[in-house]
């Protein structure tokens, strides 16, 4: 069947539909469509601001091979990804299972574990700069007397040692998994309580009810939250910029892709090269969720697709 | 449909900035000023603006703000692109022939002819580094000697060394540093010196790289020279101090490090330092009994003695800016006359860059400023003219960086400096020479 041609009131109706709808219709192509374009065509070009662009082709793709600060800053995003995804969601999962349980001042627990996530980024950088101090810090207070009487030696220097300056950015990001825990808070709610009891009638012992009924039940909220776990980590940048002051050392060890990113294009203007980097960061990021998408698929249940 | 229209052009206009940035309030021309002076020094900022507004009710002088540094300058190089630019901006010394480079300035040479400023007006260091292909491209506003050395006179008798006696060698500098240093179990808890932590490690080892004799860059072959041997030797020399005291033992104690009242050497952590001159006047608000001591920095017997370097801020005209006549008036005022280049000193207690100025004169009996005001006299060096100077300065970074956390060579370490610098240079270069080929 074919539309029906549109009568005069209905056209009139669809424009002013339109002009209402015109400030985020002209704010979604001036400062979005329009800069994302821009980027791409800037990518091929050499382009310092104030100057105006100079086309060079491939040039900017070309030497990313070369260009050993990518594939370091490349790797410290791989190795923070790669630790902080999961660990985040195992530590917000296991924090949501323990706030389910029906205690007294639930409602309590459950707000302190959430306040840290809404504390802004900065901020909760400078506090974890101060805490993780090796000499003065509340980290290495406890550690201290800890690890000597375990007989490990000194607590690690964190910032001030390559070797722990990335563990210390995981740990700092452990803090915000507030967010995380509320959505599997949420997604525990739905989980059958009869799955649960006929199980516990069968016999079943708590780690295999939450490895059998509890985890698939809440495996879409997993998914979801890795996804978007994983699109922060490529994207990681404000507490390696505060922390560091913007350096990524000590010897780059926290020179994440996004800091390497903002340094060439705001302090060397190199903005077309900066480009070249920012759309290489977009399609790892498209390539990675739809690995993790179809890599998931046999692993996500979702409840009443009937299988 | 006409709502439609309305409402479009309306957004349009907003959306453009169609209002004009105002350069004249009620016939008085508009003069802002985008400055980088925070806490107590822009209070003696506001009075050298106040004194000048004074003097020249005809213009409007609106100072502004707007802090930039080697990775800070989004907001200055939009408004130079938008075409809205501060009729006067603040660049840092160094940053100097990038900026001219990348088309955010104006050169001022004509300017000076006229006014009859010339190069022998200014330390010569300080005119160099405004000095980039031909033109003159800002105006020195203060010249920092870099650096004092400074040594405290109380933890010297402590350990029982002559506190009149600072270390003039390096060997010297090795033993008092040994002799100062202090543990508690296998803590630091205070250091004699850390080589690589004056004002960054970048600035670091351009101090020391200058006083052991090496020298960073050639201007006639436009060579970056990073890993010249004598560099190379300095940064060996940085080096031993990681070893010798532990580097992850020294980056423990420096995380305590703070400015203000806690500067490291008021605080008594560290115990000998290089000091910019506002560090002098920090001293005396935040610990007036602190006894120290000012110096030339030690260097090695084949070194370059008395050795020191510029640094400081200039002020420029931004490129497409309005009102260039009373602009280059102000600069003009606070950078070369003796009025204005006198109240730069009292206000800031930084050094005028302007040989003629009698705030020169004033402080040369004064206590420690005297020998600064020597420092200066006697300076050299300034940061290499060149513009990827930011660049360059990180590359210099992540070498010592690299070398004292022992995962480079000194020499490895200056030679990839050296190398990833030239290649950003000479694309520069290159693309001077045929415009619209090359890489990145």
């Amino acid at each position: 069947m074919r539309p029906r041609p549109a009568s005069a009131n209905e056209r009139r109706q669809l424009w002013a539909g339109l002009a209402f709808c015109s400030p985020v219709l002209v704010g979604l192509v001036a400062f979005t469509a329009y800069p994302i374009l821009a980027s791409l065509y800037y990518s091929f070009t050499r382009y310092s601001v104030m100057k105006p662009p100079v086309w060079i082709g491939t040039a900017n793709y070309a030497h990313l091979a070369h260009d050993e600060l990518f594939w370091k800053s490349l790797a410290n995003t791989a190795y923070y990804a790669v630790i902080a995804v999961p660990v985040g969601i195992v530590v917000a999962l296991a924090l949501a299972l323990l706030l389910n349980l029906k205690v007294r001042g639930q409602a309590l627990y459950r707000t302190f574990f959430f306040v840290p996530s809404i504390v802004p980024l900065v901020a909760s950088s400078v506090l974890w700069i101060w805490l993780f101090n090796p000499q003065n810090g509340a980290i290495n207070a406890l550690l201290r007397p800890l690890m000597g009487s375990l007989g490990l030696g000194e607590p690690p220097g964190w910032f001030a040692d390559p070797v722990w300056s990335k563990p210390a950015i995981i740990l700092w990001s452990l803090w915000g998994v507030g967010g995380s825990m509320v959505i599997f808070l949420a997604a525990l709610q739905d989980v059958p309580r009869e799955l649960h009891e006929a199980a516990q009638v069968d016999g079943a012992r708590s780690w295999h009810r939450l490895r059998h009924i509890t985890l698939p039940f809440i495996s879409p909220q997993i998914l979801f939250v890795a996804i978007m776990g994983l699109i922060g980590a490529f994207q990681f940048f404000t507490p390696a910029y505060v922390m560091t002051q913007g350096t990524g050392g000590p010897v780059d060890s926290t020179l994440f892709y996004s800091l390497y990113l903002f340094n060439v294009a705001f302090a060397d203007f190199k903005m077309g090269y900066a480009c070249a980097l920012a759309w290489i960061l977009f399609l790892l990021i498209l390539a990675c969720t739809a690995l993790l998408f179809r890599s998931s698929a046999r692993l996500v249940y979702y409840a009443g697709e009937g299988r | 449909m006409r709502a439609l229209g309305s409402l479009l052009v309306a957004l349009v206009l907003t959306l453009t900035g169609c209002a004009r940035e105002v350069t004249e309030v009620g016939g008085r021309k508009v003069v802002r000023v985008w400055h980088v002076w925070g806490g107590t020094m822009a209070e003696g900022f506001t009075k050298i603006c106040e004194a000048y507004q004074r003097a020249h009710p005809e213009i409007l002088l609106k100072p502004v703000f707007a802090a930039n540094d080697l990775a800070t300058n989004q907001k200055f190089f939009t408004a130079v692109a938008a075409n809205k630019p501060p009729e006067v901006i603040f660049v840092d010394g160094p940053q100097v022939a990038s900026w001219a480079e990348w088309g955010a300035l104006q050169p001022l040479t004509e300017l000076c002819q006229e006014a009859g400023i010339t190069e022998h007006d200014y330390f010569r260091p300080c005119w160099v580094q405004n000095e980039y292909k031909g033109d003159v491209w800002a105006m020195t506003f203060c010249a920092d000697p870099n650096f004092g050395f400074v040594w405290n006179k109380q933890a010297f008798r402590e350990v029982g060394l002559d506190p009149e006696q600072p270390p003039r060698t390096i060997a010297d500098l090795d033993r008092c540093a040994r002799a100062l240093t202090r543990r508690q179990g296998d803590e630091l808890v205070r250091i004699g010196l850390i080589p690589w932590s004056q004002y960054g490690a970048a600035n670091s080892i351009f101090t020391w790289g200058w006083a052991f004799g090496g020298d960073f860059f050639d201007p006639a072959t436009q060579r970056i020279t990073a890993d010249d041997p004598r560099v190379v030797k300095a940064l060996e020399w940085m080096v031993s101090y990681a070893r010798e005291y532990d580097v992850t033992r020294i980056a423990s104690l420096e995380r305590g490090f703070g400015a203000a009242e806690q500067n490291p050497f008021i605080t008594g952590k560290v115990a000998m330092m290089c000091l910019h001159i506002g560090g002098i006047a920090d001293l005396a608000r935040y610990a007036p009994d602190l006894d120290y001591g000012v110096t030339f920095i030690p260097a090695p017997p084949d070194g370059e003695q008395r050795s020191s370097w510029v640094g400081g801020w200039c002020v420029a005209l931004p490129r497409g800016a309005a009102n260039r006549r009373e602009a280059w008036e102000f600069v003009r005022w606070v950078c070369a006359t003796p009025e204005g280049t006198e109240l730069v000193g009292r206000a800031t207690g930084l050094f005028p860059g302007w040989k003629a100025s009698p705030y020169l004169q004033r402080v040369r009996t004064r206590r420690h400023y005297d020998k600064f005001l020597q420092i200066l006299q006697e300076c050299r060096h300034q940061r290499p003219v060149m513009p990827v100077q930011a660049r360059y300065m990180r590359e210099l970074s992540r070498a010592v960086d690299a070398a004292v956390y022992g995962k480079l060579t000194p020499a490895a370490a200056l030679r990839r400096a050296r190398e990833t610098t030239q290649r950003e240079l000479d694309l520069i270069t290159q693309s001077d020479r045929r415009a619209g080929e090359g890489g990145p």
